[in-house]
């Protein structure tokens, strides 16, 4: 098999290279691993399951403990990280997910709030009380309170 | 008489008109409009100014979010009158203070007609504001609420999620609406299981009359007291299976115990959804056809692409005071631009029995915003 690669024309043999290359780099890329983050005055002791983690963004859990209100944050609709949180996380498909926080929010329970970058993400969760939020692990998550890791 | 015999088709919140008699300029149409208009202007206004806003989340303004939504429908009945109607305009506003003060409210411009033809004894819809929703919820633990107001009686799944882009057709069938009490005015708990294991419970009870009660014109009963009491057992996001239980007494004295049953189940690009309802009446001296009433509709849609769907119900309904059971099919196709806002084009046919809906078409554009 290495011979018959060999024989192959140099052009050829660096073009499948640049491919092999490609896939293994963006392997890590699509299982992104998440730091799921909370504001500092969130009082729970870390760290959280999934399924309690589901429960804030599912509006089934909407206090914490002291009784302030959770506030779930997501990542707009198309970023790689909404997607690695919602098939990790959530484990639903986003229309549903859709569906199911425009019913809730027409019966009382506010929808996740949307930040637009991981920048803005990290800056809502640091500066709202009560706000539960995810970011890449590669990410530094200073001035929040780290509740979970999730791939 | 009962009261569904002195007024037989009223329009009900959240539902699509068909056989409304009303009283012409009773209420300030002028006024309501400027109303609806402002409404519409303020949302627009924020929706530019919020770099965030989603379509469907409102605006958050301190611990207030600022929501609503509107339904903008042609009919073309067959024997009636055709219209454009502003179907509803509905803003709610939902506050999160803290653990004890959650306070929600509703508030709804219903049935105004921008446009109508002439018809013998059908009057011009002028719109009416209606109070749908105003009460408070505590969370006593992290599944257990209690709420304090007039609220929305859960009976069925439509009844709770009734705003236009969020339920399936333009023209509702009668059984999620029309033989209940839509409100409870007083006190109700609530359990959620945070991790989705065991069954949502809601109790609720009305000692007396409906705050802010609706007119008897656009309403089919009104109710003195209201008890009742709804499971649901979840078995996906959306999927479920309720049960209902509510016991009522209406300004007539007339005793009515309901029993009903709603699922929703989704396989693949089909979803199935339907209601249905029984109910034992003690007439208290009040005449009716029989003692009993039923009521079921079954309903299918499929996902034809991404944005278009095709959907169809069957109802059968079996009115206190009417000789045979209504039959109505509806078929239909929607076209949702975003899930908050869906266009909708649909047929209602009456097959047997004396009607409940309206045969006809019915065309409806409605935002959540």
């Amino acid at each position: 098999m290495v011979g018959s690669f060999l024989k192959l024309p140099a052009v050829t043999r660096r073009a499948l290279l640049v491919a092999v290359v490609g896939l293994l780099i963006s392997r890590p890329a699509a299982a992104e691993e998440l730091l799921i983050i909370a504001n500092p005055s969130v009082s729970v002791t870390a760290p959280l399951t999934v399924t309690e983690i589901a429960a804030f963004y599912l509006l089934r859990t909407t206090t914490w403990p002291d009784g302030s209100r959770i506030i779930p944050v997501n990542r707009e609709a198309n970023s790689d990280a909404r997607m690695t949180f919602t098939l990790s996380v959530l484990q639903e498909d986003s229309v549903s997910l859709t569906i199911y926080w425009n019913q809730m929010h027409f019966m009382g329970r506010m929808p996740p709030v949307v930040q637009q970058s991981e920048q803005a993400m990290l800056a809502f969760v640091q500066k709202v009380p009560g706000s539960v939020g995810y970011i890449s692990a590669s990410i530094a998550p200073t001035n929040v309170k780290v509740l979970a890791r999730v791939r | 008489m009962s009261g569904s015999a002195t007024n037989p088709y009223p329009k009900s919140r959240g539902g699509r008109r068909f056989f409304n008699r009303r009283i012409a300029g009773r209420y300030c149409p002028s006024l309501q409009l400027i109303l609806a208009i402002s409404v519409l202007c303020f949302a627009g206004r924020q929706v530019r100014a919020d770099d965030d806003y989603q379509l469907g989340h409102g605006v958050d303004i301190g611990p207030f979010n600022f929501a609503g939504y509107s339904e903008l429908v042609a009919n073309v009945p067959e024997n009636g009158k055709t219209s454009l109607v502003l179907n509803d305009l509905s803003l709610f506003v939902t506050g999160h203070i803290g653990q004890w003060l959650n306070p929600f409210t509703e508030v709804e411009l219903t049935d105004f007609d921008f446009f109508h033809s002439r018809s013998l004894g059908e009057e011009r819809g002028s719109g009416d504001l209606v109070l749908e929703r105003l009460y408070n919820d505590s969370y006593l633990t992290e599944s257990v609420t209690l709420r304090l107001g007039k609220m929305l009686a859960p009976v069925g799944e439509w009844n709770e999620i009734h705003a236009a882009p969020l339920v399936l057709t333009t023209a509702r069938p009668a059984v999620t609406y029309r033989n209940f009490s839509e409100y409870a005015t007083g006190v109700s708990v609530l359990y959620t299981d945070p991790n989705g294991n065991f069954p949502n419970l809601q109790l609720y009870w009305q000692p007396s009359g409906e705050f802010s009660e609706r007119p008897s014109r656009i309403t089919f009963h009104q109710y003195r007291g209201v008890e009742g009491v709804h499971v649901s057992f979840p078995f996906g996001l959306l999927d479920k299976v309720g049960f209902s239980f509510q016991h009522s007494k209406d300004n007539l004295g007339v005793n009515q115990s309901l029993m009903g049953i709603d699922f929703h189940e989704t396989f693949g690009k089909l979803t199935l959804q339907g209601e249905g309802t029984y109910s034992d009446i003690s007439d208290n001296g009040v005449l009716h056809a029989r003692d009993t009433e039923w009521a079921a509709y079954i309903a299918a849609s499929y996902a034809l692409a991404e944005k278009w769907s095709l959907y169809s119900w069957y109802e059968e309904y079996m009115d206190r005071t009417a000789p045979s059971t209504a039959q109505d099919v509806l078929l239909g196709i929607a076209y949702k631009y975003d899930p908050a806002l869906v266009a909708k084009f649909e047929y209602l046919q009456n097959i047997g029995g004396q009607p409940v809906n309206r045969t006809g078409l019915y065309v409806s554009w409605s935002v959540l915003f």
